[in-house]
């Protein structure tokens, strides 16, 4: 049952949109989807290889310009994005990786978060090239009605996943944790840590710079300060993936649906929902006191206050 | 001659901002020194301070100069809280990342900068003390001088008040007992709890003086500036920005990273352009991870060292 | 964590079934404003004037005997916001007529949902020139674009001050921007020569910097595009550099709230400012919707007040003159308006390839003794302007 698990959630997936719901809440489906592919890329460089990145707007945000800058300077469509940006994103994570990969733990963090947010700044100084905060808008949108966006991202989730699968259960992903449980025993065994993390930082970089690109044609309109975002975009994927569950395989998803439900409840309750960070904050706190590998991780710790009530002894 | 005084007026400028930016600094780099903690959150507790120095300035009349008195002793006590109760545990608990302070930090600051939001509303606040547009001007002391130099009154003051605290700060780490407690803690944690110190409480007051130095940045900061929730930010990162290019940890790093961030990053507004002067900050932060990973601390070390 | 999941799914799913909007005698509105975020001061402006404009048209018996309600939505200040926020209120509340929002961002992305989604959209504050030029056949601007902000301070200019060069401050938005970009564009047209031109990032500490290089360029006017804080510090440190040029103007926005005087003080004296609108001027309701907001709110409105405040007025002249309440009955209501408001004229034109624009005066307002006067064009003027500026060094 458990091995089907993952094609009966993406038959779900699949028949969703035909049931007839409102655009409204396909595209709180997409967001997720979204989320979830981004934080699945972030997961393979945080969570599989323990390299945590402040920094994944850089990503993002990147792969959304690409998109957008093919269509602002050349003409063509937008989803061109979509597969040049795996060209672009490949070499901005080695560039970034080159900078970055020789830090180790908190200092690898916070460099990645200076070169989101230079990225940011880059974005917004460069008015000639990328129209600074005036930002890059689609004369139309490919698509009104979402269902074809909703199959898209629907698509590239899948992809993701189980590209993800099949890494970690292949030698590459023995690679990533061993570098992740202890960088130098690994390196002392003979495994080119530094080799490794690179290519676990392209998979990540270029996944989460698909899912910009994505970001691109669905919204229409970008601006510096909508995909560099320290906030909206390094730090709630950051959260996505720790309230889900790091260097799990259903983490990100669930982090994602969670998440992307509890930002459009929130805000819509009429005061409460300008607390919104407040409580995302207080949520991320006690994620990390009392679930650090999030509630796919810990899910046995969920359970517990639970299970002793019945009195039974596990 | 125009251009000699755009130097110099520039040089002015950048040292009273790396004045001020020192002390937001040496906050950070007594606690990531001692506790190892990278405090996200850092710039939050300066907004904290700024507020309660801008109730204080609004309601009694207190000049912020005074607040110091007030927030900073405030800041100490909350910090001591949140070490015990926040940072202790998570520094025990098991999980597949390390990292965890340092995420509970950025926890913290979203709360806290939300929670400001939502209690003081997003305006923007100012106390305007008589002396805020007040400057020195050259001219009127040297009446035939050939440029015109001006030096800003709170700016000084503020300068002025950092190097005091940075001067007394020193005296505390070298002289007293507790100082150099905090400072063996900071060298080498097994052999300090082997020479009997508390390190849990050296812990605590370790947190307790970094939020106090950046209650003090903020509330010279605030007749310069205004006041709204979200500036925690920026401050957070020139925090982190100075206390890696002065050496992880190190307090006089700190300072003359402070002093060197200041005038880069008036001289990057000068001479390329304001909108760079962020991308400036995070350039050289970068450039010091890569090339100078011990900050200028290593610098240091390897003068006194004889290297 | 259970339990708050299963409470947060329900209520997600009650929201989804959301009473049809449209029915009775209520007539509900979904406005989006940026009510928290770095723009709150002037969605707040504005929350606060529709609601004057609200009580008054209910007073009068609402809109074809139907009461109105309007319900305001946090955009934030982010334009993914308005826009999820605008899908919601067309695909799911059906609401045919769509107007709010503040700035030129967020306007950018509800312009671009409405139009594709056929349903009209009235932009009340947003500035920014394109959004307009894109021949969008459902999106009508009431407000003078970014490039006419200035013509009422270009004529002040070309008239009274007469410069030969000036010195461009703005911060990096899409309002500050595209106001510097139609600003160089002005000037050109005068003959004038654009010493600096500068960008600054929002919320920055020192502008020492960047106002030494405009010292040491010592042009003949400093003109700066700017939200309300940077604008005080701006002038604050310009007279603390004691930068002496013959005037000081601001684009607007930041430049034309009482807050700028406030925060300022005596650096803000003498400053002037483009502006749409004023307390003073003489358009029919004008001055009475001005008192008001004062006695309710202790300052007077800016023109972003104003702008929201016939906006409600424009959209109750529009659904009255419509066919029928559907979106492309509205629209052809809209095209042919012509009616004058608080705000001054408003007529949607097609010209100089801008669709559906609105085109008015603009005016120039004054800081004479702490407080906003309007001194151009003489017409509109409360009192006379203060030209030549004295020194700082010469002043109190």
């Amino acid at each position: 049952m458990k091995k089907f698990l993952p094609l009966i959630i993406l038959a779900i997936l699949c028949i969703l949109p035909l049931i007839g719901l409102s655009s409204y809440v396909m595209h709180i489906f997409i967001l997720v989807l979204m989320w979830s592919v981004i934080g699945m890329g972030w997961n393979i460089l945080g969570g599989y290889t323990g390299q945590v990145s402040f920094g994944h707007a850089a990503f993002f945000g990147m792969g959304a310009y690409t998109s957008g800058l093919l269509y602002q300077h050349l003409g063509i469509s937008a989803w061109w994005g979509l597969p040049v940006c795996v060209v672009i994103l490949t070499v901005l994570s080695l560039i970034i990786g080159y900078i970055c990969l020789r830090l180790r733990g908190a200092y690898f963090a916070l460099a990645t978060l200076a070169l989101g947010e230079v990225c940011r700044v880059a974005a917004e100084n460069l008015v000639g090239f990328t129209q600074g905060n005036m930002g890059i808008m689609l004369r139309e949108r490919t698509w009104v009605d979402k269902t074809w966006y909703f199959y898209v991202i629907l698509i590239i989730a899948a992809g993701a996943f189980f590209l993800i699968k099949q890494v970690m259960e292949s030698k590459l992903g023995y690679y990533f944790v061993a570098i992740r449980e202890d960088q130098d025993a690994a390196e002392s065994l003979g495994i080119n840590t530094t080799f490794y993390k690179t290519i676990s930082l392209c998979l990540s970089g270029v996944l989460t710079g698909i899912a910009g690109a994505f970001y691109m044609n669905y919204m229409g309109y970008i601006d510096p300060s909508m995909v560099f975002a320290l906030s909206e975009v390094s730090i709630a994927t950051v959260m996505v993936v720790m309230v889900g569950g790091a260097a799990t395989y259903w983490g990100p998803l669930v982090g994602a649906v969670i998440m992307v439900f509890l930002a459009e409840v929130i805000r819509s309750l009429p005061h409460i929902g300008a607390a919104h960070q407040t409580i995302f904050g207080i949520i991320l706190i006690f994620i990390i006191m009392f679930l650090p590998n999030g509630i796919v991780g810990d899910y046995r710790k969920l359970l517990k206050p639970f299970k002793s009530r019945k009195g039974a002894s596990s | 001659m125009a251009q000699l005084e755009l130097f110099l007026q520039t040089l002015i400028s950048g040292f009273l901002l790396g004045g001020l930016y020192a002390l937001i600094a040496l906050g950070m780099a007594l606690i990531m020194g001692v506790m190892r903690v990278i405090n996200l959150a850092h710039g939050d507790f300066m907004m904290i301070a700024m507020y309660i120095a801008y109730w204080l300035f609004t309601f009694f009349g207190i000049d912020p100069y005074v607040s110091v008195l007030i927030a900073g002793p405030a800041l100490f006590l909350f910090g001591l809280a949140i070490q015990k109760y926040l940072l202790t545990p998570v520094m025990k608990v098991e999980s597949i990342l390390p990292h965890n302070q340092v995420i509970l930090t950025v926890g913290l600051a979203m709360v806290f900068s939300n929670l400001a939001t939502v209690l003081f509303t997003g305006n923007y606040r100012s106390t305007p003390v008589s002396y805020a547009s007040s400057a020195w001007y050259l001219t009127d002391y040297w009446k035939n001088s050939p440029i015109e130099l001006s030096l800003s009154m709170p700016w000084t003051i503020s300068f002025i008040i950092s190097v005091m605290i940075t001067i007394g700060l020193w005296i505390f780490l070298t002289k007293t007992d507790t100082g150099k407690s905090i400072r063996a803690t900071a060298q080498d944690l097994d052999a300090a709890l082997l020479m009997g110190v508390n390190v849990n409480w050296v812990r605590m007051v370790t947190f307790g003086i970094g939020l106090v130095l950046v209650a003090v940045a903020g509330c010279l900061f605030l007749p310069i500036y205004y006041l709204y929730p979200a500036l925690g930010k920026q401050f957070t990162n020139i925090g982190f920005v100075i206390a890696v290019i002065g050496g992880m940890g190190s307090t006089n790093g700190a300072v003359i990273g402070g002093l060197i961030l200041g005038i880069f990053e008036s001289m990057t507004a000068t001479y390329i352009g304001m909108g760079w002067a962020p991308a400036g900050r995070f350039s050289i932060f970068v450039a010091a991870l890569v090339f100078l990973p011990g900050g200028v601390a290593s610098i240091l070390k390897k003068r006194r060292l004889g290297a | 964590m259970k339990r708050f999941s299963v409470i947060a799914a329900c209520m997600f799913l009650l929201s989804l079934f959301a009473p049809q909007l449209f029915a009775q005698d209520v007539l509900k509105f979904g406005i989006p404003l940026p009510l928290t975020g770095t723009n709150a001061k002037f969605g707040e402006i504005e929350k606060k004037s529709y609601e004057i404009a609200l009580e008054e048209i209910n007073a009068k018996g609402g809109i074809k005997g139907k009461k109105v309600v309007l319900e305001f939505e946090d955009s934030q200040g982010k334009p993914e916001i308005s826009r999820s926020i605008v899908e919601r209120l067309i695909d799911v509340k059906k609401q045919p007529v769509i107007f709010g929002e503040y700035s030129s961002s967020s306007s950018k992305a509800v312009a671009a949902v409405a139009e594709e989604r056929k349903v009209p959209y009235l932009v009340v504050t947003g500035a920014t020139d394109d959004i307009t030029q894109q021949k969008y056949k459902y999106v009508f601007r009431m407000n003078p674009t970014n490039a006419y902000y200035a013509t009422g301070f270009m004529s002040f200019l070309k008239e009274v001050v007469k410069p030969k060069t000036i010195a461009i401050l703005y911060e990096s938005s899409d309002f500050g921007t595209s106001g510097a970009e139609d600003m160089v564009k002005q000037a050109a047209k005068v003959g004038m020569k654009v010493l600096v031109k500068e960008q600054y990032e929002k919320g920055a500490v020192d502008f020492k910097p960047i106002l030494s290089k405009v010292k040491a360029a010592k042009p003949d006017v400093i003109y700066m595009v700017s939200y309300v804080m940077d604008a005080a510090l701006l002038m604050r440190q310009i007279k603390e550099l004691r930068i002496d040029s013959n005037l000081y103007a601001g684009g607007a926005a930041g430049f034309a709230i009482p807050e700028f005087i406030q925060n300022a003080k005596e650096a803000s004296d003498l400053v002037v400012t483009a502006t749409l609108w004023s307390p003073q001027v003489a358009y029919p309701g004008a001055k009475e919707y001005a008192e008001k907001y004062k006695k309710l709110y202790k300052d007077y409105p800016s023109y972003h007040g104003a702008e929201a405040y016939s906006a409600l007025y424009i959209i109750k002249n529009v659904l009255e003159r419509a066919k029928s309440w559907k979106p492309d009955d509205i629209r052809i209501a809209f095209k042919a308006t012509d009616m004058m408001t608080a705000f001054g004229p408003i007529k949607f034109e097609d010209k100089d390839g801008y669709t559906n624009q609105n085109f008015m005066d603009t005016l120039v307002m004054q800081v004479i003794k702490g407080k906003h006067e309007t001194i151009w064009p003489e017409k509109y003027a409360s009192t006379k302007y203060v030209y030549p500026i004295p020194k700082w060094r010469d002043r109190k």
